[in-house]
């Protein structure tokens, strides 16, 4: 591109240059207006819409009567505010995302460094190995689970039948190792292909100062990946926040998952009493919630990582 | 780097967005509903032919339309088929409603029409003449509940019903020597003896509550009413209370099992002689034979257990089929649920299909549920549910948020299970969840 617009004046008079410059607009146009025309009917559009749908109350007369929606402004956010059980469920899958993020972004972390070290053989095979979780779809991936800790079910009866993992308990635990067992190669995957790009020169210098493979991992390897990491970091919270379907496919293995244990799964509930409105107005704080936390994350983690 | 933060925040602040709203903006459109259709109050045969939508969720219902469709050429019956009520259907039906075309007729079980009537979603087909004079057909108790307590007024045609009565291993009982209870008091005693031979006399399931309402409902008792200026809650009434500690003191002592409900571990129980009874609706029959299918023969079907001083049938599910407002064909699709609900032909195709109890008084003195059934034994069963049926009260009324209810009780009864509070317990959470559900929706709640 940059060597069009050098060349272009050199070749012809003075006049074409504007011409340039409006074609390379309708270019840009021509790219970005299938992408911006499905960014706004399926993104802006529908955010748009439970925003105002957000703002709206009913109104009715006596037992039976129609239903009209009214302008409620924020009377819908005003029941989130009080709405226990929608902080409750926050407050649940706040407590899986601490402990399962950093337990699944260190796995993937330590296969993706036992990956790319020279010490290890079968790279390839591992690296399917370890991916193939992903390949399963996650709703299937909860449903061979469900039966793997089902108490009378299970493969591993004796363990199961003393241990029940769906137990009001564990059960947050037992769709934490789900969730681990499916992502793990994924993000793994990401943290190895920027391994991947670091230049041999840098380990060269390393092995000449004398360092060993694990001070070379230590001190180069996962500082210059973090970038990645904290992208993994942030797509795990960002998943954590939104866990559905996982919960859902335990609901019909277990009583201990309620219609209202995770955010999502309360939002869905209230869209089918139906009272879309709140359902609307929970997404919305939902959404402003992953948004702070996640810009948060990054705005802590981006000056150790960045500089 | 600089650039990397910037190209990894812009990357992440769409889809977080988007995936955050996404469940609530899912294509609902607030347009005008029932704008264009037909005039309420008006039941005129459109004097040309029409095809009318149907959604259902029975198994086989294509055939039994495919026999009206061959008599009516000028009223042509389109089905569609989905997942039961509480398991999608009714958030599409609702979903389309908001969106300003639902289909013409749809199946609507009855514990949901007042939330269906409530949204506005439903037609009076009491202004069709033919469905007016239909009301004397069919049992007493499905008629008053399609008129949601409204004189004359008839917002769905009922098809089927689900008398409960006790389904047990007559078996292990006879091997035990444990004599079949006919109160819940035999019904306790027996737990105890079922327990010590190593069994569970049945297993309390925390996501059937409206297994739960039908208890409530043989007891004598209600969970709502109408009284026409407001709604009465009463989750918490004394018959209700009565049924919840009864089933606590059951699960306190170990006496029943909680599995979830509906799932392969529960049929596991069914089918591996764990489970002794299960106190279910006519319908249950069926559940029994494809979920435990290695039992074949040993079941047998009793009453349901009584309390003392009352003699009440109770009712677990049971359908009707409504017309959705917004229809342009009231008169034929009147005619169509019509045909499809009492007419002799229909309704002997359901039972062949899908082993539909009527609803008609007609209906369930048909030969077809005369036969005795060879899972059973031969047993003559559905003599024993038209006993059950014909004490079901006419007095239980439903609420018109009863998804909302299922959700919170079935949640407060997990809880319970689980050790955490009691079904008592459950019932008050669920009686004020519910009372600010409906302040929520601008019902009005009597005090």
């Amino acid at each position: 591109m940059s060597t069009t617009a050098l060349d272009a004046p050199a070749r012809t008079a003075p006049s074409p240059v504007n011409k340039t410059k409006v074609a390379h607009k309708s270019a840009i146009a021509v790219f970005v207006a299938p992408f911006g025309a499905l960014f706004a009917l399926f993104y802006l559009l529908p955010i748009g819409y439970a925003v105002w749908q957000s703002t709206r109350v009913v109104e009715r007369e006596g037992t039976f009567g129609p239903p009209t929606e009214v302008f409620g402004g924020l009377a819908q956010y005003r029941n989130v505010l009080d709405n226990e059980a929608f902080w409750e469920s926050i407050g649940r899958v706040l407590l899986f995302g601490i402990v399962q993020v950093p337990v699944m972004l260190g796995l993937a972390l330590v296969f993706a460094l036992l990956l790319d070290s020279p010490l290890v053989r079968g790279r390839r095979f591992f690296r399917l190995a370890f991916f193939a979780p992903y390949a399963v779809p996650g709703v299937i991936a909860a449903i061979m689970w469900g039966f793997l800790y089902s108490p009378n079910l299970s493969p591993f009866r004796p363990l199961t039948a003393e241990i029940n993992f769906l137990s009001a308990d564990l059960v947050l635990w037992a769709i934490a190792n789900v969730v681990t067992w499916v992502y793990v190669g994924y993000n793994m995957l990401i943290i190895y292909s920027s391994l991947l790009a670091i230049p041999t020169e840098v380990y060269e210098a390393a092995r000449l100062d004398g360092a060993s493979q694990f001070r070379i991992a230590w001190s180069i390897k996962i500082p210059l990946v973090m970038p990645a990491i904290i992208l993994t970091a942030i797509f795990s919270i960002i998943g954590t926040l939104q866990l559905l379907a996982e919960p859902q496919v335990f609901q019909s293995f277990t009583s201990s998952v309620t219609s209202d244990f995770t955010p999502n799964l309360l939002v869905y509930s209230t869209a089918s009493v139906p009272n879309p409105s709140l359902a609307a107005a929970f997404s919305v704080v939902l959404a402003l919630a992953t948004f702070i936390m996640s810009f948060t994350f990054l705005k802590v983690t981006q000056r150790k990582a960045f500089q | 780097m600089r650039t990397t933060t910037r190209a990894v925040s812009v990357a992440l602040l769409a889809p977080l967005l988007l995936a955050a709203c996404s469940d609530a903006g899912g294509g609902e459109e607030e347009a005008a509903a029932g704008g264009g259709a037909a005039e309420s109050g008006a039941c005129e045969p459109a004097g040309e032919p029409v095809t009318l939508t149907y959604t259902s969720w029975i198994p086989g219902i294509e055939d039994v339309v495919a026999i009206w469709n061959e008599a009516n050429p000028d009223i042509q019956v389109e089905v569609q088929t989905g997942p039961n009520g509480n398991g999608g259907t009714y958030a599409n039906f609702f979903n389309q409603l908001e969106a300003g075309n639902p289909p013409d007729l749809g199946q609507i079980e009855f514990d949901a029409l007042p939330n269906f009537r409530v949204q506005d979603g439903l037609e009076n087909l009491a202004v069709c003449e033919d469905v007016a004079a239909a009301g004397d057909q069919f049992i007493d108790w499905t008629w008053s509940q399609v008129g949601l307590g409204e004189e004359g007024a008839a917002y769905a045609i009922p098809q089927d019903t689900g008398p409960m009565a006790m389904f047990y291993r007559a078996d292990l009982f006879e091997q035990a020597g444990i004599e079949i209870p006919t109160t819940w008091e035999e019904y306790a005693a027996a737990a105890e003896q079922v327990r010590e031979a190593g069994g569970y006399i049945t297993n309390f399931s925390t996501g059937d509550i409206n297994q739960f309402a039908g208890f409530v409902w043989q007891a004598d008792g209600s969970w709502f009413n109408n009284n026409g200026e407001a709604w009465e809650v009463s989750l918490t009434s004394d018959a209700s209370m009565q049924v919840a500690d009864y089933w606590q003191d059951l699960i306190d002592r170990d006496l029943v099992s909680s599995l979830p409900g509906w799932t392969t571990e529960w049929d596991n129980a069914y089918n591996t002689g764990q489970a002794w009874t299960w106190i279910s609706a006519v319908w249950g029959a069926n559940s029994i034979a494809s979920g435990a299918p290695d039992t074949a023969g040993q079941w047998r079907v009793a009453p349901a257990p009584q309390w003392e001083g009352v003699d009440g049938g109770g009712n677990w599910g049971g359908s009707t089929t409504a017309v959705f407002k917004g229809t342009e064909n009231l008169y034929e699709a009147s005619q169509f649920a019509l045909w499809l609900n009492t007419s002799e032909e229909a309704l002997n195709a359901l039972i062949e299909a899908a082993n539909l109890y009527p609803a008609t008084k007609e209906g369930i003195e048909l030969p077809a549920l005369s036969e005795g059934v060879e899972f059973y034994g031969g047993q003559e069963i559905y003599e024993v549910f038209r006993e059950a049926g014909a004490k079901v009260s006419p007095d239980f009324v439903w609420g018109p948020t009863m998804t909302q209810v299922y959700n919170d009780v079935s949640d407060g009864f997990s809880a319970a299970v689980s050790g955490q509070g009691t079904l008592g317990e459950a019932l008050e959470a669920g009686q004020e969840s519910t009372i600010a559900a409906l302040e929520a929706q601008s019902i009005p709640v009597a005090e």
